[in-house]
């Protein structure tokens, strides 16, 4: 029974590298078969992405491939999460509340993003675009999550980042809050003149960023 | 003889319409002109509200008059009203909503990603004829994403995107009067949404990345099949609207997006047919390349005209080693980041943009610009630092007397 689990994964973690995407369902399917846990699904998709991740980071991958492994780990997590219960788990890695504040209506950074990072064994609270500072601190308190990841495309987002902000001192949460924002329209400098933690352009450093917090618990930007 | 235009600041010696030439040219000029690509910032700088800037053609132009009477002046007038939705579709091939329709009066238009194709329709381009190729695929594809064209034949549409050009053609040529009598030349004769980024944003993100991987080639064929046809249809509207420049959008060929290889093989070819095309029109096609671009310069330089192009930077190309790069083959337009023009001080744009002037303007071949559109909450006094530095720095000539001298 183990030996075909552990070949099952072997043969998922090769069609998912090779980018099957045709093939990722009957995969998942022997996955199941074979007796996987979802905590054994994740920590299947964990080195794949890894992995992904290592060759976009080198300029051997570009975002094609990053989007195709995020609709990959989609397909195969409805096929196994349609038989097996969140109970089985385990504890994820941290939460993110993730959003496109409230001025902006692109969410398609900020979905890829979603993807990759709960691939990467993260949960994640997608709160969508156009996203009120009120909305945003309700998710935090209502789920207790530690990073929260901001996307924007549109300069118009600056003032409702700085409200989210300033929401977030006002109700105490700010200490305790790592504040990442990404898209194409941020920039480092952006970072002190908004008063958030981190700033990415791509999703692997955004998560390698997110990690490193966790890891440290340090909030010093990593530039 | 022609009569020449006023000039922009009094100590210019050339026209804003002889600066421009010239620096396509990659010649050094009297001075590095300015190009300010505002549109929704003008209604937010004026407290108007944005639906009735949209729609309504005197309106815009008095918003428009006050901008310029505030803030400029400056060289280049970008103009990217259209006169409709339909219009604005057209060439973008994208849907909009628009504000006082689906969105609130004060909003800026926003683009939304729809997969209003299917893989099957690169085969469908490729059994059209090649010479109207471009237009087919436009007419055919409206009706899948534009409120305007809902539910419409490709004659009927054809027949409203005419009127609405013949529309937009004595609109802007009265606009025109008013911007050429300011000294300013008008930077877009007509503009587009080139064709491997219109099938990327028609296919959507994620259907196109898994088309590149699994039928790359049918992308690129289908591309360079409709490349003629874009050129064709680009010059035609450019000599009819009496601007001989053409604005080609690339949001999706950047390495932002895809690889450099993918690049060369699937964009460039049809990159290639369309500004060759342009040029040989004696007509300036502008490439409006959003992302990150560094990977691809080479592949330009080596396949693209030397000394017809402009490269529009959005700041996410480092436009300095650009400049290295390709500044002897390209004219570089660019690239102050809207963020800075949004949170930074007047002094940290004006630095950017005497950087900007020294380096990327060394020798010509350059416009100075926000990186892609003036963002509408930009500062207002970080453009009249960006029309200050022109002035300050601008200058070639050493004869030349500059404000800080005055």
């Amino acid at each position: 029974m183990k030996t075909d689990l552990s070949h099952a994964v072997q043969r998922f973690q090769e069609t998912f590298l090779s980018f099957e995407i045709d093939s990722i369902k009957t995969q998942a399917q022997k996955l199941l078969d074979a007796g996987i846990t979802i905590q054994g699904f994740l920590s299947a998709c964990m080195p794949c992405m890894e992995e992904i991740g290592r060759k976009f980071e080198a300029g051997e991958y570009y975002l094609p491939q990053l989007v195709v492994a995020g609709e990959m780990f989609k397909t195969a997590s409805r096929e196994i999460r349609s038989v097996l219960t969140e109970e089985n788990s385990g504890r994820p890695l941290d939460q993110i509340v993730l959003g496109t504040p409230a001025g902006d209506i692109h969410d398609l950074g900020k979905d890829i993003f979603a993807v990759l990072a709960e691939a990467s064994g993260f949960k994640i609270h997608n709160l969508g675009v156009d996203v009120k500072p009120e909305t945003f601190v309700k998710k935090l308190k209502e789920t207790g999550a530690s990073v929260l990841g901001l996307s924007s495309l549109l300069t118009t987002t600056f003032e409702s980042i700085c409200n989210i902000v300033d929401l977030l001192s006002e109700e105490g949460l700010r200490k305790q809050t790592f504040v990442i924002i990404g898209g194409g329209v941020t920039e480092k400098s952006l970072i002190e003149k908004l008063f958030v933690d981190a700033q990415t352009r791509d999703a692997y450093e955004g998560i390698n960023l997110i990690r490193n917090y966790i890891r440290t618990g340090k909030k010093e930007p990593v530039v | 003889m022609k009569k020449k235009g006023p000039k922009i600041f009094p100590m210019d010696i050339m026209t804003a319409q002889e600066r421009f030439d010239s620096v396509v040219r990659l010649e050094e000029p009297d001075r590095v002109p300015l190009s300010l690509m505002l549109y929704y910032f003008a209604p937010l700088y004026a407290k108007v509200p944005m639906s009735r800037y949209m729609t309504d053609r005197n309106f815009y132009l008095r918003v428009m008059q006050r901008v310029w009477k505030d803030l400029g002046p400056w060289d280049l007038y970008y103009n990217v009203n259209p006169v409709s939705r339909l219009v604005y579709s057209f060439a973008m091939m994208m849907r909009v909503l628009w504000p006082g329709k689906e969105l609130p009066e004060d909003d800026i238009a926003k683009v939304e990603e729809l997969a209003y194709m299917s893989h099957e329709d690169y085969d469908w381009v490729m059994r059209t004829t090649e010479r109207f190729s471009d237009m087919f695929f436009r007419l055919a594809m409206l009706p899948r994403f534009c409120e305007e064209a809902e539910g419409m034949g490709m004659v009927r549409v054809f027949g409203k995107v005419f009127l609405d050009f013949i529309r937009q053609l004595f609109s802007w040529r009265k606009e025109f009067l008013w911007w050429r009598s300011q000294g300013a030349a008008v930077q877009i004769g007509y503009q587009a949404e080139m064709p491997f980024d219109t099938f990327s944003q028609a296919r959507n993100v994620i259907n196109f990345s898994m088309d590149l991987l699994q039928r790359a080639e049918k992308i690129g064929q289908a591309s360079t099949h409709m490349a003629g046809s874009f050129a064709d249809l680009s010059i035609f509207l450019s000599k009819l609207f009496g601007v001989p420049t053409v604005q080609c959008y690339c949001h999706r060929s950047s390495n932002s997006f895809i690889s450099p290889e993918q690049f060369k093989s699937l964009a460039l070819p049809g990159m290639e047919i369309i500004t060759r095309r342009i040029a040989e029109a004696g007509m300036t096609p502008i490439l409006h390349c959003d992302g990150d671009w560094m990977k691809n310069l080479s592949f330009m330089r080596q396949r693209l005209p030397a000394k017809k192009i402009i490269i529009q930077l959005d700041g996410l190309t480092d436009i300095f080693k650009a400049k290295e790069e390709i500044g002897d083959h390209f004219c570089l337009f660019g690239d102050v980041p809207a963020a800075m023009l949004v949170m930074g001080s007047e002094v940290e744009v004006e630095e950017y943009c005497h950087r900007l002037i020294e380096e990327v303007g060394k020798g010509g071949g350059f416009i100075l610009a926000g990186g892609c559109e003036i963002p509408p909450n930009a500062r207002p006094e970080n453009l009249k630092a960006m029309v200050r530095a022109v002035q300050k720095y601008g200058y070639y000539s050493k004869q030349q007397p500059s404000m800080s001298a005055a």
